[in-house]
């Protein structure tokens, strides 16, 4: 870039802020109401956001809450659940097996005696 | 005793705690406001001499700042502050062609209604007429220089006036540029080249 338009961009430049610096008061006086607008704009989305979110918050807490209290409170329910379970094992145990074979040879025991009680 | 008011604190933080959480929460949010306020003080005169030099239109520019700013509040406030100028200028930068293209559609829609035009309303001279501020001989020599500047930016096209009135007048450096303008530094640094030799075309030979 050469020096006349280094120079051309100083003196423009400078225009400029004397342009802006001598703004007519009614344009300074409308620009500050529509930064205030903007703000008020920017607190209402605050208020707006804390007045959703905030009691949408506290909500969601006492439902967990609730839920969690519920759940203490039913955990005892579930004893008898278990309780049906360790039958089922003790249906299901080796021991239980063993004894069925047990009857498996004494079922044909008998059937032999009554085999022997015909012929 | 000490022992009691401790085991105390320590078993009652809760509501404390969101008391303190709250009162920083609100701290925070009106800081930000307070940095926005200050942002948006200090770039509006600006903004809206270069919307005006973009629009050629007291009333228009100052709405388009005022949208900007609406908008820059509405969608960018939580964004950090060294991105709201670049951001600022960029919503204002669409908002000024938006409002170009109604101004072409205007134009030729009143083209065909004969006497149109004459219906507008005369602007105030009142609002064009600046403060007469500083050495009278400067201030006008000034006003002269920034007409003619303004006659030449008004013939480039709107990516070259654009780089030059973000880049000369805001002061805004290249990447912010770029990101005002939404395209690359290497494009910046050309569009701001083609305009200030046009400048110094036209300017140079008058002088």
């Amino acid at each position: 870039m050469n020096d006349r338009m280094q120079e051309l961009e100083r003196k423009s430049r400078a225009a400029f802020d004397a342009s802006v610096g001598s703004l007519p008061a009614a344009t300074r006086s409308r620009l500050a109401r529509s930064r205030a607008r903007a703000l008020e704009e920017l607190r209402h989305r605050r208020l707006r956001w804390s007045s959703t979110w905030i009691p949408a918050g506290a909500a969601a807490a006492a439902v967990v809450g609730v839920m969690l209290w519920q759940g203490e409170r039913a955990a005892p329910l579930a004893e008898p659940a278990l309780a049906a379970f360790e039958d089922l094992e003790l249906v299901a145990g080796a021991d239980e097996l063993d004894m069925f074979e047990e009857d498996g040879d004494f079922y044909a025991w008998a059937a032999e005696q009554a085999a022997g009680d015909v012929g | 005793m000490p022992e009691e008011s401790m085991t105390r604190s320590a078993t009652l933080p809760a509501p404390t705690a969101l008391a303190g959480g709250r009162r920083a929460m609100r701290e925070a949010a009106l800081e930000s406001e307070r940095a926005l306020e200050r942002f948006l003080a200090g770039i509006e005169r600006r903004a809206f001499r270069i919307a005006q030099l973009a629009l050629r239109d007291h009333a228009e520019a100052e709405d388009a700042v005022q949208d900007a700013m609406i908008r820059l509040v509405r969608n960018y406030a939580g964004h950090p502050p060294e991105q709201w100028r670049p951001l600022f200028y960029r919503i204002l930068r669409n908002r000024i062609t938006d409002s170009q293209r109604r101004e072409k559609v205007r134009r030729a829609v009143m083209a065909w209604w004969p006497g149109g035009d004459a219906e507008d309303e005369a602007a105030d001279p009142l609002d064009s007429a600046m403060d007469p501020g500083g050495a009278p001989d400067a201030v006008l020599e000034g006003e002269e220089l920034l007409a003619r500047i303004e006659g030449v930016l008004a013939g480039l096209s709107s990516r070259q006036r654009e780089a030059f009135l973000l880049r000369n007048f805001e002061g805004m450096d290249v990447a912010q540029t770029a990101m005002a303008m939404g395209c690359t530094e290497g494009s910046v640094k050309t569009h701001y080249f083609r305009a200030l030799q046009a400048l110094q075309e036209v300017l140079g030979e008058a002088e």
